[in-house]
C-alpha cells in the first residue's frame, strides 16, 4: 500500500511542476483552516484546528508555520515546505496576534480577550514575562534592533512600547480611537499606526509614543502590509477598500474597493498579487497589483482572518492531509 | 447550494455596512465589529422563522386544528412575544445583562488555561462527521434544556415565572416564545454556562437555535398531526407538547408535569416523565390567578409574572 501510494505521489510530482504557491487561510469562526491553491484559485483541502483560530506566523527559520487558536491556547505548527503538521506549542495563552523579533529571539502575543501581552524566549517558548494592558491588545511591531515591542490597545486607544529583555513599560501613550495595525518602517524612525476608530492612519515617534503625523486614508483603517520599502498596503473594515500608502511623500497613491469587511493581507512571490480575507463574506479577494484591481476572490470558511502565502513542493505535499494524531510539542 | 448561501451571506453583509457597521463606527464600538456582523445573522434567522410560522404552520392549524378555537382573540399577544423573540429585541436585553456574567467565567477560566476540551479532540473520527458532530451538540444541549425545563416546574419561584408560558388557552405555533424575559434570562444563562463548559462553540448555535426553535414552535402548534409511532418518539411533535401545556383537572392533575423534552423525546422516556395518547384537551393552567394573564398584553403579563415571583421568592428571603 505505502508503495503504490509513493508511486502515485512520484507519478504526480512528474506531471506537476516542481514548485507551486499555497494559501493558508484561518476560519476564525469555523475552528478550521483552509488550503487553497494559488494556481487554480480553488480551495484544496479545509482541516479542523483549535477554537478561534486568528493568526499565524512564520517561524524565525522559515521552516514553519504557526496557527494560533486562541480559545485553545495552541500553536499548531506546519511545514511550510509539506503542510504536514509538525509539532503543536500549548500553554500559549490566548495567542490572538503574535510576532517575532527581527533577531528571532524573542516571540511576544497579544491576549486580545484576556488583556495581557506575553514575551516568550523563542527557545522552548518559554515565558520570560507577562504585562497586563488596558485594554484588547491586538497588534505588534519592533524595532530593527529587536530591543522594543509596540502594541496596540484597541479599547483604550493607546500604544504601548515594552522592552523585551526587562519586559517593562517603556511608554504607553494614548494616540486616537481603537488602534489596530501598526508597523514600524523600515527607518527604524517611524511607526505607522491604523485607527479603527477613524478615518486616518497616524506617524508615531517610537521613542515616547507621540504622534507627528496623520494621514487620512478609509473607514476604519485597520491592517498593514509591507509591500516594499516605500509602500505599504492598508485595509479598511468599514470603508471596505485597500489602499496603497507611499510612506516617503506620506500620501495614498491608490486605493481599491475590496467589499465584505477586508482584512489580513499576503503577496504572492512574484510580487504581483494581492489576497485579502473578506471577513463577512467568507472569501479572500485577489488583488492585481499593478492594476490594482480585485481579479477574483475564492470561497473559504467562517470570518476568514489571517492568512500567508507559502511555495510549497507539490510533490511533497500528501493529498489528504492528516487532521488527528498530532505529535506532542518539542518543548 | 452555492447561490443560497452567497444569497444569504450578501444580505447579511448588505444588513450590516448599510445599517449596523456606520452606527458602531459613529459611536466608537468598533470592539463590537464582528459580534454585530453576527447578531445580523441571528435577525435574518427570526425572519425566516417568523416566515414559516406564517406561511406554513399557520396554515396547517387551520386546516387539521387539534382542538377547536374558542377564542381568536387569546394568541394575539404570542405574535408580540414572538416578533420581539425572533427580531432580537428580547436577545438584545438577555444578552446585555447575561453577557457581563458569562463572559467574566469565561475569562476566568481562560486565565487558568482551561480549555473545555471539544469532543472531536476526544473522538477525532468525528472530523469527518460534521452531521454527527452537530447531533452530539444538539443532543447535549437538548438535554441540559430538558433538566432546566423541569426546574422551571419543579421550583415554585421559577414556576412562578414559567407559569406565563404555559397560561395560554389557545396555545399556537406562536406560543414558544409567549416566556418572562426574566425566564428568559435564566434560561440563557444557565445554558451558556453548560455550553461554555462542554465547548459548545458560537457557531454551533447558529443551526441549534434555528433548527430547535423551529421544531419547537411545530410542537406548540395546534395541529393534529404526527410523524408515526417511531417519529414521535424521534422528535417532539404537537401532540407530545400539547400534553404538557394540557389544564390540570381533578382526574388529571398537574398533567403538565410530563412531556418536558423539547427537541428529542428520549430525555422523557429515560427519565419516567413521558406520557403519549392522542386525547384533545383544553389548554392553560387551574390556577385563577395565572389565567388572568389572558387578559393582560405583553406588558401587563410581564408585571404580572414578576408579582407573582416575588412572591414566591419573598417569604424565602424572609424565612
Ligand atoms: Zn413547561
Amino acid at each position: 500500500m505505502k508503495k503504490f501510494a509513493f508511486a502515485l505521489l512520484a507519478l504526480s510530482a512528474s506531471v506537476t511542476t516542481a514548485q507551486a504557491e499555497s494559501i493558508i487561510v484561518l476560519n476564525s469562526e469555523d475552528a478550521s483552516y483552509s488550503i487553497l491553491d494559488r494556481a487554480t484559485r480553488m480551495e484544496v483541502q479545509r482541516l479542523p484546528l483549535g477554537r478561534e483560530p486568528h493568526h499565524l506566523i512564520l517561524t524565525p527559520n522559515g521552516k514553519e508555520v504557526l496557527l494560533a487558536s486562541t480559545f485553545t491556547n495552541e500553536l499548531v505548527a506546519l511545514d511550510t515546505r509539506t503542510l504536514e503538521r509538525r509539532y503543536v506549542v500549548r500553554d500559549i495563552i490566548d495567542p490572538y496576534q503574535l510576532g517575532f523579533s527581527p533577531d528571532g529571539k524573542w516571540m511576544v502575543t497579544a491576549a486580545n480577550r484576556l488583556d495581557h501581552v506575553d514575551i516568550y524566549q523563542t527557545d522552548g517558548y518559554k515565558l520570560a514575562g507577562r504585562i497586563f494592558l488596558d485594554s484588547i491588545p491586538s497588534h505588534i511591531a519592533f524595532d530593527a534592533a529587536s530591543r522594543t515591542t509596540f502594541v496596540t490597545l484597541q479599547e483604550s486607544g493607546r500604544v504601548a512600547a515594552l522592552d523585551l529583555a526587562t519586559q517593562t513599560i517603556k511608554w504607553n501613550v494614548e494616540v486616537g480611537k481603537a488602534p489596530a495595525g501598526i508597523v514600524m518602517l523600515p527607518d527604524d524612525k517611524r511607526l505607522l499606526v491604523a485607527l479603527t476608530g477613524e478615518e486616518s492612519v497616524l506617524t508615531v515617534d517610537p521613542k515616547d509614543g507621540s504622534v507627528i503625523g496623520r494621514l487620512p486614508t478609509g473607514k476604519a483603517a485597520h491592517n498593514f502590509r509591507v509591500k516594499d520599502n516605500r509602500y505599504y498596503f492598508l485595509s479598511n473594515r468599514v470603508g471596505s477598500t485597500v489602499s496603497l500608502i507611499d510612506t516617503q511623500e506620506m500620501k495614498v497613491v491608490a486605493s481599491i474597493k475590496v467589499p465584505g469587511g477586508p482584512d489580513d493581507m499576503d503577496i504572492t512571490p512574484d510580487g504581483k498579487e494581492l489576497w485579502v480575507t473578506q471577513r463577512f463574506l467568507r472569501r479572500i479577494a485577489i488583488i492585481d497589483i499593478a492594476e490594482m484591481k480585485m481579479i477574483g476572490s475564492v470561497r473559504v470558511g467562517k470570518s476568514p482572518h489571517g492568512l500567508i502565502i507559502l511555495k510549497t513542493d507539490p510533490a511533497a505535499v500528501p493529498n489528504k492531509l492528516r487532521s488527528a494524531s498530532i505529535e506532542p510539542s518539542p518543548k | 447550494m452555492h447561490w443560497l448561501l452567497d444569497a444569504w451571506i450578501g444580505t447579511q453583509t448588505w444588513l450590516f455596512e448599510t445599517f449596523v457597521s456606520p452606527v458602531l463606527f459613529h459611536f466608537n464600538l468598533m470592539e463590537w465589529f464582528d459580534d454585530a456582523f453576527d447578531a445580523v445573522e441571528f435577525f435574518m434567522l427570526g425572519v425566516v422563522q417568523i416566515l414559516v410560522i406564517a406561511l406554513l404552520m399557520r396554515p396547517l392549524e387551520k386546516r387539521r386544528p387539534m382542538e377547536n378555537v374558542k377564542n381568536r382573540r387569546l394568541p394575539a399577544v404570542d405574535r408580540v412575544y414572538t416578533v420581539l423573540s425572533k427580531l432580537g429585541v428580547v436577545p438584545l436585553v438577555v444578552f446585555v445583562i447575561a453577557y457581563p456574567i458569562t463572559n467574566e467565567i469565561e475569562l476566568q477560566m481562560r486565565g487558568l488555561g482551561i480549555a473545555p476540551p471539544r469532543i472531536e479532540s476526544l473522538m477525532p473520527w468525528l472530523h469527518d462527521h460534521p452531521l454527527v458532530t452537530f447531533l452530539i451538540y444538539f443532543a447535549l444541549y437538548d438535554f441540559a434544556a430538558y433538566w432546566i425545563h423541569r426546574a422551571q416546574h419543579g421550583f415554585s419561584w421559577w414556576w412562578a415565572l414559567h407559569s406565563l408560558h404555559h397560561s395560554q388557552r389557545e396555545v399556537t405555533a406562536w406560543t414558544d416564545d409567549r416566556n418572562h424575559v426574566l425566564d428568559s434570562l435564566l434560561v440563557t444563562l444557565v445554558l451558556v454556562i453548560f455550553s461554555q463548559s462542554v465547548g459548545v462553540q458560537p457557531g454551533d448555535y447558529v443551526s441549534i437555535l434555528m433548527v430547535g426553535r423551529l421544531i419547537e414552535s411545530w410542537s406548540h402548534a395546534n395541529v393534529d398531526l404526527g410523524f408515526g409511532r417511531i417519529g414521535d418518539r424521534l422528535l417532539v411533535g404537537p401532540r407530545f407538547h400539547r400534553l404538557h401545556h394540557a389544564l390540570g383537572t381533578p382526574a388529571e392533575p398537574r398533567i403538565y408535569d410530563h412531556n418536558y423534552a423539547l427537541v428529542f423525546p428520549l430525555w422523557d422516556m429515560l427519565f419516567g416523565t413521558a406520557r403519549y395518547d392522542r386525547k384533545a384537551r383544553p389548554m392553560g393552567v387551574e390556577d385563577p390567578a395565572i389565567d388572568a394573564d389572558n387578559d393582560l398584553g405583553w406588558l401587563g403579563q410581564q408585571v404580572a409574572g414578576f408579582r407573582r415571583f416575588a412572591a414566591a421568592i419573598l417569604p424565602r428571603l424572609a424565612g
